[in-house]
């Protein structure tokens, strides 16, 4: 009896030993090979991480980067949503709190220390087979008639928003039914203040949103870039295009009003062409003024981390803005 | 082998009339041993009994800010509002999307589930009941995950494709079942994920009540020629009754509490649902999806926690109930 | 016997056997289901990769990486709730059967537990989370194995007091003429002849350890790292594929169907495992 137990156990811890060495032979790699660099570096300990999951897969770059540079660095990065982000670095739980919105003066009386790293926006969404794509495509959609559709809901129909009566497709508005920094930033662009001023059918979750806007003809939704345009090919997720938003207001869409390639929205948003909102800075908060191994991530990630932003789908801060974050960290 | 050896060994030598052991001490040490081991294990025994206590005390500690910034119970359990930003907590739409998941689980569960157990008591082969075994085994440890991953994608898009242009042609009409967003995110395939999920506890405890009538009253029945059907539907099934409701409860105390796998399928939007085709945000859901901005809204966390103490007090209370009736159902012998 | 078969009630029996068996064929069916959507939509993407690595830097983007972390985590959180749990578990269930028997007690220790099994995981995790922000503890390891213990008590407790209690009568009586004290007994006589159901309610309890998300969500945090400490947040099977399927990334979300086979997979290991072992086992009981 004794014997089948032991050797239960011994299996056990054995293939549980044996599975974690594996694990940490592979993280041992990266330092092996980055011991070369730097025999003067001294940079070590541990970072902890929180928040929006809007920057959380850029976190995690940032991080696997910053490892590799400096091996004696560690992180421990979570998720679980900008406001956790906050509580957690007032509450001393963590050392960064990732914020994807701007910070509260409330939040700043508690001590909340921030500068911003990217910039991100957020961009309507219809679906593909939209009954009147053409003509919204060749004349895109003024910020007041993203009010009259999302807010107010005075524009009911496909044919009212092109100005062709005889389209009587209903307009099927979507939402965010999960408390979301993208729809806090819609709204504020369509004349509303919070995200509850949105009216329309509440889906959980980005991926969720898109899809069901992809599937409805009729529909109309909003989301990050990085949902919109596909992360490797840049182009559109398929299903859902983005229809031109009439921003300098002359009632035809201009080239640089339309966005096929990611290329083209992350252009728009880093020249500022695009407007702010619904473009917002990405923040990273610390609980007063960040020092040490912090203070040097964060500059990191402020200079030679920004060229890692294009290629993950965000937008780098431009070189002035840049230059304001580090001024603003002395 | 060799520690039952010793027992007898220095028992015997205990034993032997006259004699005196040279270790005197050892039978001593039993008994000290038996009787700490008493002590400690009676403590522990009643660790249970304090949990349950520990746990609603805890939760009721941690909801109680609410009451003190003066939301009253009744406004906060009938409240439709859910805005906690503006400090407004109403928490009827999600009992109510707690509600329409859990009677809509239920009712594709139970009858299924009872025809299964039955068959499984009172017709199947031993061959038949061996196979049966493994399988409810597996759905019952199947991860509540994996069944949300199943849902996804099986569930979600048959509901989607099938269920929902079907009724929008023929039932249309009804409210119950009006059609009114496009997705299948819906409380149909939250219902359906949490029937498969409930069906073999269901099944098990109905099996161990129909196991318990004792075969004398089957074989009278049948000793007058009676079918099987006849003798369950007129002699089993009525003593067992109560044993089924409990059963049915107790499922239906599981379901009310399966937190992920619905979470998953059903849509999550705070509405008061009116068609099992409407999405909706069940209560466990509530606390599961907002965990991360407890903290950083005034009251939240004390609004969350009560939202648990609320769905504790609430599975408590069926809990106690239909374990009671089974306990007596399944002890005696009738 | 069937004087007439076309008789009404016969007909009747006919109709209702075929529904059950119809019944039967469903619910074996929804297993068939599940077990083939996981496997056919989760194994292209299952790479040895996914099952040897932790997540590298962009692993959220759909680049390089595994959720070894996740594995490991999940192991390390039902190994040690599984202990914990046993610890006090096997001695309660012996207490109940040796000491407390049929009394009225007992009766209310049953009825706790029963009712104890019955209470959902995310009130478990929730009054963790209370515990967690009172004692101002961080989510880590220690804290989901604490509050997973709590959960997988009274799985553990019922099903080894449904075994202890088919004891036979004789073996014990044996051993109490032979002047056993009941310490003795319950170790070292109930515990062999019932040791292949005690491991199958320990292997139970480990099943449902490991599957659990609503409980780690709150206690155990997640981390891209393989936890080395009782005191940092470790990662978890469950939440990896929650987080993984909630990201906007095709290829992400493919590795969570992934993790989900992945989880699968282990727990049908431990439960046609349990019922290997407690076979084996069954040699060293007294028939």
């Amino acid at each position: 009896m004794r014997k089948t137990s032991l050797l239960v156990l011994s299996i056990l811890t054995a293939a549980s030993l044996l599975l974690s060495a594996c694990g940490s032979a592979a993280t041992e790699e990266p330092a092996a090979s980055a011991s070369q660099a730097s025999a003067s570096d001294n940079l070590s300990g541990t970072i902890t991480v929180s928040g929006a999951f809007a920057l959380y897969p850029m976190m995690t770059v940032w991080a696997d980067e910053f490892t590799k540079l400096h091996p004696n660095v560690q992180f421990d990065v979570q998720g679980g949503g900008a406001g956790k982000g906050m509580t957690d670095t007032l509450a001393g739980a963590v050392d960064i709190g990732m914020i994807s919105r701007s910070i509260k003066p409330e939040e700043e009386a508690k001590g909340a220390f921030w500068v911003p790293v990217a910039k991100d926006a957020v961009f309507p969404l219809v679906s593909e087979s939209n009954p009147a794509l053409a003509d919204l495509k060749a004349k895109g959609i003024s910020q007041d008639m993203f009010k009259k559709i999302f807010i107010t809901g005075e524009v009911k129909t496909w044919g009212d928003v092109v100005g062709k009566p005889e389209v009587k497709d209903e307009i099927h508005v979507y939402t965010r039914s999960d408390s979301a920094g993208a729809a806090d930033q819609w709204s504020l662009y369509s004349g509303g203040k919070v995200q509850a001023d949105i009216q329309g059918i509440g889906v959980n979750g980005e991926p969720a949103l898109v899809d069901t806007v992809a599937k409805d003809p009729d529909g109309i939704g909003f989301s990050n870039l990085n949902s919109v345009f596909d992360i490797t090919s840049g182009k559109l997720v398929s299903g859902v295009v983005v229809p031109p938003i009439d921003i300098n207001g002359n009632g035809k869409a201009d080239p640089n009003e339309y966005y096929q390639t990611k290329d083209e929205a992350v252009k728009v948003i880093a020249d500022g062409t695009y407007p702010s909102p619904p473009a917002r800075f990405e923040n990273l908060a610390t609980k007063g003024k960040p020092a040490g191994l912090t203070l040097a991530f964060i500059q990191w990630i402020l200079n030679d981390g920004q060229k890692l932003l294009n290629q993950a789908g965000y937008v780098p801060l431009t070189a002035d803005q840049q230059a304001e974050a580090l001024a603003k960290l002395k | 082998m060799n520690s039952e050896d010793q027992v007898l060994t220095s028992e015997t030598s205990m034993h032997t009339e006259g004699r005196r052991t040279n270790r005197p001490s050892s039978a001593g040490r039993r008994l000290q041993q038996d009787r700490a081991a008493r002590r400690a294990f009676s403590v522990m025994t009643f660790v249970p009994l304090f949990l349950i206590v520990v746990i609603a005390i805890a939760l009721i500690v941690r909801s109680w800010p609410i009451i003190q910034a003066g939301h009253s119970i009744s406004e906060t359990i009938f409240g439709v509002i859910w805005k906690p930003e503006a400090g407004s907590f109403g928490f009827w739409p999600f009992i109510m999307g707690t509600v329409w998941v859990t009677v809509v689980g239920v009712l594709l569960a139970v009858p299924p589930c009872l025809l299964v157990a039955l068959y499984l008591g009172e017709y199947a082969h031993a061959t038949t009941r061996s196979v049966a075994k493994p399988i409810l085994d597996l759905l019952a440890a199947i991860p509540p995950v994996v069944y949300g991953v199943w849902g996804l994608l099986a569930i979600v898009p048959f509901v989607q494709k099938f269920a929902a242009p079907l009724s929008k042609r023929y039932l249309g009409t009804i409210p119950m079942f009006q059609v009114r967003q496009p997705t299948g995110f819906t409380i149909l395939a939250g219902g359906i994920v949490l029937a498969v999920m409930i069906a073999p506890l269901i099944i098990s405890v109905v099996y161990e009540i129909l196991a318990a009538v004792p075969n004398d009253l089957r074989h009278a029945s049948l000793a007058v020629g009676a079918t099987r059907w006849q003798t369950i539907r007129s002699v089993v099934l009525p003593r067992v009754l109560p044993g089924i409701v409990a059963a049915v409860v107790l499922g239906a105390s599981r379901a009310l509490g399966e937190t992920i796998a619905v979470m998953m399928v059903v849509g999550n939007v705070p509405k008061v649902p009116t068609s099992i085709f409407d999405a909706a945000y069940p209560l466990p859901a509530l606390i599961a999806n907002n965990y991360g901005d407890m903290m950083s809204i005034p009251l939240y966390d004390a609004a969350l926690l009560s939202a648990a103490l609320v769905l504790l007090l609430v599975i408590l209370f069926f809990n106690v109930l239909s374990t009671l009736v089974l306990q007596r159902v399944l002890r005696r012998k009738w | 016997m069937r004087k007439n078969r076309w008789e009404r009630r016969h007909l009747v029996e006919t109709f209702v056997k075929f529904f059950m068996m119809a019944s039967f064929v469903v619910v074996a069916a929804a297993l068939g289901l599940i077990l083939w959507t996981v496997i056919a939509r989760g194994l292209p993407s299952l790479t040895w990769s996914m099952i040897t690595q932790t997540p590298k830097g962009g692993y959220y983007m759909g680049k390089e990486g595994g959720v070894l972390n996740a594995i490991i985590g999940s192991l390390y959180l039902a190994t040690g709730a599984t202990i914990l749990a046993l610890i006090f578990g096997l001695p309660i269930a012996l207490h109940l059967n040796t000491y407390l028997g049929n009394s009225s007690w007992g009766e209310y220790v049953r009825l706790s537990l029963d009712v104890l099994w019955g209470i959902p995981s995310i009130v478990y995790g929730a009054f963790g989370f209370a515990l967690m922000l009172s004692l101002g503890m961080r989510a880590s390891l220690l804290a989901g194995i604490i509050v997973l213990a709590l959960l997988e008590l009274p799985v553990m407790v019922r099903a080894m007091d449904e075994v202890i209690r088919l004891m036979p009568k004789e073996l014990e009586q044996a051993a109490f003429a032979l002047g056993s004290t009941k310490f003795e007994v319950a170790v070292r006589v109930v515990t062999r002849q019932m040791l292949p159901g005690i491991v199958t309610a320990v292997l139970l309890a480990f099943g449902r350890g490991i599957g659990d998300a609503a409980v780690v969500l709150f206690t155990a945090g997640y981390t891209d790292r393989i936890t080395t400490s009782l005191m940092r947040p470790t990662a978890s099977l469950p939440l990896a594929v929650f987080f993984q399927l909630a990201t906007p990334y095709k290829e992400v979300q493919e590795r969570g169907y992934a993790s989900a086979l992945i989880l699968t997979i282990i727990v049908l290991i431990i439960s046609l495992g349990s019922r290997w072992i407690s076979g084996r086992l069954n040699r060293y009981t007294v028939k």
